[in-house]
């Protein structure tokens, strides 16, 4: 047994073989002409680093000495990235200034959204319908069902976590993991700090305020709700807290939005205004965040690897998800490791005939076992309800604008089968169908879980608009462009990154991404053209009726074809045909 | 002289995923310099039950002690005594192949760290590659840089996970030498594998892992159980 010398003075972590010169006739400068990384010098001692008990190692390996600091393990590490990645600093200030340019248009553009709403909203009616919603209980209901968002997301991300590199090459070193972890358990909080001010802001901005002062303190507010709720979720984590249990809580919560605003519809309570708390109330509600900061950084050390690796390659698959603009990836990684790994019981898939009932009774299986999936459908078919029973916002551009926004996150819930399917699939192969086939029968579980929401959400918006009969057809003829949204958008092809940049107001626009993750939104707002019509002019006619069943057909007809290209490339394809043909007819003739 | 702790030393130790075990309760001590090899058939819970050795894994019951304390990573003193090679394949892209290893050194305070890398490079054919990006590895390559992490440092147990995987005849030779080594020194090695001649080469017994039942063996029996399993 050997035993650590020395207590972590200069002399026990002097270089002790210059990285640049080890090794006869090898040269171990691997980083050249970054001094900070030559030789020992580059770890330095950790004043709270353990200098081990009595005991050492059974099998030492040369002389211990101190450990080095935490801080300057990822100090290394982050010096050898830099050191190699190629990128001088006028590449940098440039990437700097096209974030902030880009930020700063955005958010010009969210605030003039904002105004522009606030603006064209009417006036509360001066006596409030019986079983209505006002407004302020609205945005009451929707920082509720955000918070619910919020926590289930975080729960999801850890928030604290360690993947990849991290998790292989420095949980196992015996430095002190507070440290190690630190800058890892500041990313979520404070985007969700960012995230949770500018929605509050915009919220109040647009729907409820009309002075600055408020807006700030309603972004100071929104700010420190999105902080606690985060730092919440990691002392939750730090208990040892199941990050699905998490995750569930944030679900619950974020379904309780929704129900709450109908039972308050119903029982016809009223909030005619919201307050926001002042600014003593904020600095007393700062002072409460910043001890939970403390108390989370004090619990850094108790997190477990397996938890951080856990979370950590979850993180890192949604990092790569937003990176590519692929939702579905993102889908996959948010669910991944949030339901029970073991089954209480075996489905005996009584309902599998054959072939095509194998596949349609998979996917309702796939997503009954997907709680949060469920959550969505049913919270995402009471967003148009509840429009159409606040007086402000239940004109028909807000009714359209919720049946888009409701339909399109309730679709999204129902194409979990296609979605895994398409990551492998070996899965739609495994049955004898044709590829077209497969598609058609994936549109099955989408349709039968949309016809109940659109039903739901017609016979409302009919009794928003005077007359049922119509506005029901219209939801049962509507229903097959959902179920073909959601199959188009789950087997939509990987982003094309290698089409040309198109330069924009907003920034440069990749065509080939673009292009692709435009599939199913696509079929969503041109296959219900004759839907917004109906919805704008608060009538539906039987010309309507008629052309929502033609575009139905059509996008099931699209969503059934498995070619992989868009229609920009199907025409670019017939054009190089054609002058193709035209060249070879020149050929001839000469 | 007082009896050296068990390095490990696992009492009915059930493992598994979600309450589900996924073999039978396991029970056997591990002493400091000697190897002891588990072996079974595939998803017979090998790699589980070293994943809940180096505490990765909650055991779902069952008493578990590595180094005398009940498994808790997050003790200093436990990383500081316990390597593990699993089988992860994440690396840090700018780090070269010798700064993989000297992290690691440098991270357990081993002093003359850049020696220690060198020699462990060598011993693993990876000094051509010192200087190279572990994108530039083969897999086999990289599976040298992982065992030779677990090496460079200092350690009471070392935790193997299928250590034979992607490597030559060779580097088999030579791991297996190497794991002697460590026996000789007064290391304890638990290693989870499929190759009977590495059990019949460095383990004192095995433990051999199913569903219905462990058993204890000599290396030779598990070896030649192994070698019956059809590829």
């Amino acid at each position: 047994m050997t035993s650590r010398t020395g207590s972590g003075s200069d002399d026990d972590l002097a270089p002790d073989d210059d990285l640049g010169s080890a090794g006869e006739g090898e040269d171990f400068d691997a980083l050249d002409g970054d001094d900070a990384l030559d030789g020992d010098d580059a770890l330095e001692d950790g004043d709270d680093a353990d200098d081990g008990e009595d005991d050492g190692p059974a099998v030492p390996v040369g002389e211990l000495g101190a450990v080095p600091a935490a801080a300057s393990i990822r100090k290394f590490t982050a010096q050898a990235g830099r050191s190699r990645a190629g990128a001088k600093l006028g590449t940098l200030l440039g990437d700097v200034y096209y974030a902030v340019i880009s930020f700063a248009i955005a958010a010009g553009g969210a605030v003039g959204v904002a105004q522009q709403l606030r603006v064209s909203l009417p006036p509360a009616p001066d006596v409030a319908p019986p079983q209505g919603l006002s407004l302020p209980a609205l945005v009451v209901i929707a920082f509720i069902g955000l918070a619910g968002a919020l926590v289930s997301l975080a729960g999801r991300l850890g928030p604290v976590s360690s993947g990849g590199a991290e998790a292989t090459w420095w949980l196992g070193l015996p430095v002190d993991r507070r440290s190690l972890l630190r800058p890892a358990a500041r990313r979520v909080p404070l985007v969700a700090a960012a995230a949770g001010a500018a929605v509050v802001a915009l919220l109040d901005g647009a729907l409820l305020a009309d002075d600055g002062g408020r807006v700030l303190r309603a972004a100071a507010s929104g700010m420190l709700a999105a902080l606690a709720l985060v730092l919440g979720t990691a002392v939750a984590q730090s208990l040892g807290v199941e990050r699905r249990r998490t995750a569930l809580v944030g679900d619950l919560t974020l379904l309780a939005a929704p129900l709450l605003a109908v039972a308050l519809t119903l029982v016809g309570t009223q909030a005619d205004a919201l307050p926001v708390p002042s600014w003593p109330v904020l600095g007393a509600a700062l002072v409460a965040v910043v001890a939970l900061v403390v108390l989370v950084d004090r619990r850094l050390g108790r997190l477990p690897s397996r938890t951080l690796r856990e979370s950590g390659s979850v993180v890192g698959q949604v990092a790569g998800a937003v990176v590519s603009m692929d939702s579905r990836e993102l889908g996959r990684a948010l669910s991944s490791g949030t339901s029970a790994p073991v089954r209480r019981r075996v489905s005996r898939l009584w309902a599998v005939r054959g072939a095509a009932s194998a596949l349609v009774v998979a996917d309702l299986v796939q997503l009954r076992r997907s709680p949060r999936h469920v959550a969505q459908l049913i919270a995402a078919a009471l967003l148009p309800v509840l429009v159409t029973v606040v007086p402000q916002l239940a004109a028909p551009g807000g009714v359209l604008v919720a049946v888009l926004i409701g339909g399109y996150v309730a679709q999204s819930a129902t194409g979990e089968g296609a979605r895994y399917a398409q990551i492998a699939p070996v899965l739609d192969r495994l049955l004898p169908l044709s590829a077209r086939n497969v598609r058609r029968l994936r549109m099955v579980t989408p349709a039968l879980l949309m016809l109940p929401w659109s039903l739901l959400v017609f016979a409302v918006i009919g009794r928003w608009a005077g007359s049922d009969g119509g506005w029901l057809a219209l939801g049962v003829a509507s229903t097959p462009v959902w179920a073909a949204a959601a199959v188009r958008a789950a087997y939509r092809p990987a982003p094309d990154w290698t089409k040309p940049l198109v330069a924009t107001p907003m920034g440069a626009l990749p065509t080939g991404v673009a292009a692709v993750i435009s599939r199913g939104p696509d079929v969503v707002v041109l296959g219900l053209v004759p839907t917004w019509i109906a919805l704008l002019v608060e009538h539906v006619s039987s010309t309507v009726l008629i052309a929502q069943g033609v575009c139905s057909v059509i996008a099931v007809l699209v969503a059934s074809s498995i070619a992989e290209g868009t229609f920009m490339d199907w025409m670019a394809r017939q054009q190089d045909l054609a002058e193709k043909e035209r060249a070879a007819g020149r050929t001839g003739r000469s | 002289m007082p009896k050296p702790a068990a390095a490990v030393r696992a009492r009915d130790l059930l493992v598994g995923y979600g309450g589900a075990p996924v073999c039978a309760p396991v029970t056997f001590t591990l002493l400091p310099g000697r190897v002891l090899a588990l072996v079974g058939a595939n998803g017979s819970g090998k790699s589980t039950v070293l994943r809940a050795v180096i505490g990765l894994l909650e055991p779902s019951g069952g008493r578990l002690e590595v180094l005398g304390r009940e498994v808790d990573e997050r003790d200093v003193q436990f990383r500081t005594e316990v390597s593990s090679v699993l089988d992860d394949d994440a690396y840090f892209p700018s780090l070269t192949v010798a700064e993989h290893l000297y992290l690691v050194a440098r991270g357990h305070g081993v002093l003359g760290a850049w020696d220690h890398v060198e020699d462990l490079l060598d011993e693993f054919g990876l000094t051509e590659h010192a200087k190279s990006l572990p994108v530039a590895l083969s897999s086999g390559q990289r599976r040298r840089l992982l065992l030779a992490a677990g090496l460079v440092r200092p350690r009471s147990l070392l935790v193997l996970d299928e250590p034979e995987q992607r490597l030559d005849q060779a580097m088999k030779t030579a791991l297996a030498e190497r794991l002697r080594a460590e026996k000789a020194a007064g290391g304890a090695v638990l290693l989870a594998t499929h190759d009977p001649d590495l059990v019949r080469a460095v383990a004192d017994r095995a433990l051999h892992l199913s569903d219905t039942g462990n058993e204890l063996l000599t290396a030779a029996q598990a070896a030649d159980r192994i070698a019956q399993v059809p590829a």
